[in-house]
């Protein structure tokens, strides 16, 4: 699935039946490459992330969790990063651990059961997720 | 055997002004100038200052050593833990300043191909000083333009020559996009004549 269909799809509560957020983007981490955090708009408390471990289904309608205190704020700087969107991979400028700028990534496809990043799509190129050796807030660096 | 060397060939001067990034992909530094080895031809590492439009210069340098990756658009580096004290780079400040710039090649069987302008190297994660670009002397019948000469895997250097096999001559180019080759057929060469 990609990031571009699954961003806007509404968090649902399991328990209320409610709705309690809505998916803005995906927050990646390296090592290997894959979905950590859901950030989340439309919250109704302070937070808004959401781990992967605490994401019950990610389905085609809806992302369900058991409660709303899952939605959380920042826990460290890491986390304080993804929430300023420092670590947003979409637009992310994609440089080889050679050196060289291979473009800008565009989209990124995972697999929504377990949250692995497959690959990172640019203009021109797919890359394998297994690729990405870091990411941090000027690049997303892959292995050549 | 030769190993093919891919066409990731640039000039030193190059890389000044190339953001230097870690592998977990922060912008750290910028590259702001290159520091040669008396010695060898070689490169001892980059100076640095922070990145930014009224970026300052920093204590501490990139060591060639410490270098991950070298392209065209950046200089990867594992982290900042690579960087060292500047004078550690280039003990002496003579050092610093006196750099293979503006010293004369010259073959081993004594002729004058030009005045160093600046240094070829083979990017990518397998780096290594290739070449030499000159401002050619009348040696080379293209006296007055720049060309890149090639190097052995080995440069004997003095105060003020850099010795190269008169074989050189034979593998000079005008640009750097077939340099590479130029590299690898001088390099065979040698392997060749010294079996």
């Amino acid at each position: 699935m990609l990031f571009s269909q699954a961003r806007k799809r509404p968090v649902v509560n399991t328990a209320t039946a409610n709705r309690v957020a809505r998916v803005d983007s995906f927050v990646v981490l390296p090592g290997p490459a894959r979905v950590a955090l859901l950030r989340l708009g439309k919250v109704s408390g302070a937070g808004t992330l959401l781990s992967w471990d605490d994401v019950q289904g990610f389905g085609p309608d809806a992302v369900t969790v058991a409660t709303d205190a899952v939605i959380r704020p920042a826990r460290d700087v890491l986390e304080q990063r993804a929430e300023d969107n420092d670590l947003e991979i979409v637009g992310k400028r994609l440089l080889s651990e050679q050196g060289t700028e291979l473009g800008t990534v565009t989209d990124v496809d995972f697999d929504p059961e377990t949250g692995t990043v497959t690959s990172l799509i640019t203009k021109t190129d797919t890359i394998s997720g297994q690729r990405l050796i870091g990411l941090g807030g000027y690049a997303a660096v892959v292995s050549a | 055997m030769t190993t093919p060397m891919p066409a990731l060939v640039l000039r030193a001067s190059e890389v000044i002004g190339r953001p230097v990034v870690t592998l977990s992909g922060e912008l750290v530094a910028e590259v702001k100038d290159v520091v040669f080895e008396r010695t060898g031809g070689r490169i001892a590492g980059f100076t640095l200052r922070n990145p930014g439009l009224f970026s300052r210069s920093r204590k501490d340098s990139l060591p060639w050593a410490g270098v991950h990756g070298l392209g065209r658009d950046a200089v990867i580096v594992a982290d900042e833990a690579v960087f060292v004290a500047t004078k550690e780079l280039a003990p002496r400040k003579k050092a610093r300043k006196a750099d293979v710039l503006q010293d004369r090649v010259l073959t081993d069987n004594g002729r004058d191909l030009g005045r160093v302008v600046d240094v070829v190297l083979h990017g990518g994660t397998r780096m290594e000083v290739v070449g030499y670009e000159v401002e050619a002397s009348e040696a080379l019948g293209t006296a007055g333009q720049r060309v890149l000469i090639p190097l052995p895997d080995t440069v004997a250097v003095s105060g003020e020559h850099l010795i190269v096999p008169a074989a050189a001559c034979e593998f000079v180019s005008d640009d750097l996009a077939g340099f590479g080759a130029a590299v690898d057929a001088f390099r065979s060469r040698l392997r060749e004549g010294a079996s």
